[in-house]
């Protein structure tokens, strides 16, 4: 499994997986999130638990079960959390405990490491059986509603360890707090090498014309992904550039709101015949892997982001991208090294602009990124990351361990 | 009958970083922390400030931030100009740094305010350290390994050799010396300045003068420029 991150990887990397997996082997580590399909968690982890199975430690990945009302009340944590206001009363709070703890009887909890990802399992702790717990948080928890985040704590400081993407979204609890950003995958379908026959068989499926530069934005239909700000930004372009718009998203199970905002922002494109509004069925990584080797240019200008891996994944395949300087982003666009990071819907057309016309230095920033998630955003990091973690917490005291 | 050389084992550490939970978002607030945090928080913003591969302006962490959020480039040169080597141990570093602080505070008292999100994070690390199976015996292995082993293997011997050993050599230049007996070579490595690359360029400037020495060896000074 490794094998084919050789040459691809920084290869000491691929040395410290092995090192780990010998020390680790036989041990168990369970992954439990809340859906296999949409969001980039459920990306990572479909790749990353066959390779840490590979190294010998016996790894599983569960999703906890809820109904409509659970996924809309963790919605809402998910939402507060980022910093928008929400209502969330008692009886939801203790309905988000009881859906954990039903889930805590469905499934076996017993490994020697268990990763929780994000809010809506947090309570599985009250359940802990045995082992190393972590707590796995991906969301910008930078500036939350202070009552939600409270409630979280509660559970979250009863884990060994929790894990943030940034620094800045830590939580000062009273428990080791790990920073591992996430990763995305060279071998994926989303991101392997595609012929031009491929790349040409997605734009003819979804009617994209080849004549014109294309803008691009991969991502959930969600206010902070500000899909709206794109087109006001694209308009803005317009006036200068002929160019197209591709606004292309999967549904995700977790996501009630991604219906409501996705007929939101087709309103707001007035039928423009230059504007694409892609909803993909899960599982469309070869698509979404065309269109961004398609592009022209390619934004994330969100307003709030956990990380938002969709700018390595574009990094990778040697574009540049222009991103909302929030969250993750600014650690994988070095401004004006690898992308430019913007800060409203005018700053996004400006640079636009520059990219559709500046080829010469779309190149040049797009060789520095790729090189630059090659050695930062590689899922083998990752995985290095979390098996390191999981390490330490089994062999506590001090701050350097030999292998 | 030939000597018996203790070959060179090149060795990597890699470092996952954490929090300590403490977060500073002015210069007094700066200041305050930098007292009193944990002597790993000050070792990872200023030794292992170069194991970030990429180019930035200032030679550590509070001096970066400094200058690039606070916009205090005075300070930030102060900063920068502290050699973190010529302390015996980091608690004399931490009172350097917080000395420098001080004296531009009672200058400047009012500095400003980072924004909400651009404070500076106190980190620290957990590091590994493993050996990356690379061994090499004389200097034209060593010339080989030194171009293509990772960066982080770099940083291990040329950087993390420093506060590891308590002195100012680094593993390079000490079994360049020791079992190669070449004292010449062993002090321009010393004489690079650590400060002043990033790993790649450490890594360029110590391949030219082993290529140089290897060279030399081959086929003497006078026929180095010609030959190649």
């Amino acid at each position: 499994m490794l094998a084919q991150y050789s040459g691809i990887a920084p290869k000491s990397d691929l040395m410290l997986l092995q090192k780990l997996g010998e020390k680790l082997k036989g041990k168990s580590f369970l992954h439990i999130n809340s859906t296999r399909a949409g969001g980039g968690v459920a990306e990572i982890l479909q790749r990353m638990v066959p390779i840490i199975n590979s190294l010998g430690i016996e790894t599983r990945w569960e999703t906890i079960e809820g109904d409509a009302g659970f996924f809309d009340m963790t919605k809402k944590v998910h939402n507060a959390l980022q910093g928008n206001f929400e209502e969330i009363s008692e009886d939801m709070w203790q309905y988000h405990l009881e859906v954990n703890r039903r889930n805590a009887e469905r499934l076996d909890l017993e490994a020697d490491a268990v990763l929780i990802h994000d809010p809506q399992p947090v309570p599985l702790i009250e359940y802990r059986k045995s082992g190393k717990w972590m707590w796995r948080c991906h969301i910008d928890v930078s500036n939350p509603v202070r009552e939600v985040r409270s409630n979280i704590m509660r559970y979250a400081r009863r884990y060994d360890a929790a894990v943030f993407s940034v620094a800045k979204f830590a939580m000062a609890m009273d428990i080791s707090e790990f920073i591992i950003p996430p990763s995305i995958d060279p071998s994926s379908e989303k991101n392997r090498e595609l012929t031009a026959e491929e790349t040409d068989e997605t734009l003819v499926k979804y009617h994209i014309p080849r004549d014109k530069q294309m803008i691009l934005q991969v991502s959930r239909f969600d206010r902070f992904k500000d899909p709206i700000g794109v087109i006001k930004a694209y308009r803005l372009v317009k006036k200068y550039n002929d160019c197209i718009l591709v606004l292309a998203g999967s549904p995700a199970t977790d996501d009630p709101e991604g219906e409501a905002v996705l007929n939101e922002v087709k309103e707001y494109a007035e039928n423009d015949p230059d504007i694409f509004i892609l909803l993909l069925p899960p599982f469309s990584d070869k698509d979404i892997n065309a269109l961004q080797r398609s592009a022209t240019v390619v934004l994330q200008k969100s307003l709030r982001e956990g990380f938002g891996l969709t700018v390595s994944e574009t990094m990778w395949k040697g574009k540049p991208v222009i991103g909302g300087a929030v969250g993750g982003i600014p650690l994988q666009i070095v401004h004006g090294i690898t992308g430019f990071l913007v800060h409203s819907v005018e700053g996004a057309a400006f640079r636009i602009r520059q990219f559709l016309n500046n080829p010469g230095m779309v190149k040049r920033m797009g060789e520095k990124g790729r090189e630059y998630v090659r050695t930062n955003f590689l899922i083998t990091r990752q995985t290095r990351d979390y098996l390191s973690v999981w390490y330490v917490l089994e062999n506590k005291g001090g701050e350097f361990f030999e292998l | 009958m030939e000597r018996t050389v203790e070959p060179f084992e090149f060795r990597q550490c890699v470092s996952i970083r954490r929090s300590t939970g403490k977060k500073a978002g002015n210069l007094r607030g700066l200041r305050d922390l930098l007292a009193v945090v944990n002597e790993a928080s000050i070792f990872h913003h200023v030794y292992q400030y170069f194991l970030k591969g990429h180019i930035l302006e200032y030679t550590n962490d509070f001096a970066q931030w400094v200058g690039e959020t606070l916009e205090e480039s005075p300070l930030s040169e102060h900063l920068s100009n502290t050699d973190p080597y010529a302390f015996g141990n980091i608690e004399e570093l931490r009172n350097r740094l917080v000395t420098v602080i001080d004296e531009y505070l009672r200058e400047f008292p009012g500095p400003k305010e980072a924004l909400p999100g651009s404070e500076f994070y106190f980190n620290q690390t957990v590091t590994l350290v493993f050996p990356v199976e690379v061994k090499v015996k004389n200097l034209a292995e060593f010339l080989i390994a030194v171009k293509y082993v990772d960066g982080g293997s770099i940083y291990y011997h040329f950087y993390e050799a420093r506060t590891r050993l308590g002195s100012r050599a680094d593993d390079f230049s000490r079994w360049i010396e020791d079992a190669l007996g070449k004292k010449e070579l062993a002090e321009r490595i010393r004489t690079i300045d650590l400060f002043m690359h990033t790993i790649e360029g450490i890594r360029d400037r110590i391949a030219e003068l082993v290529e140089e020495e290897v060279r030399s060896d081959m086929y003497g000074h006078q026929q180095t420029t010609a030959v190649f």
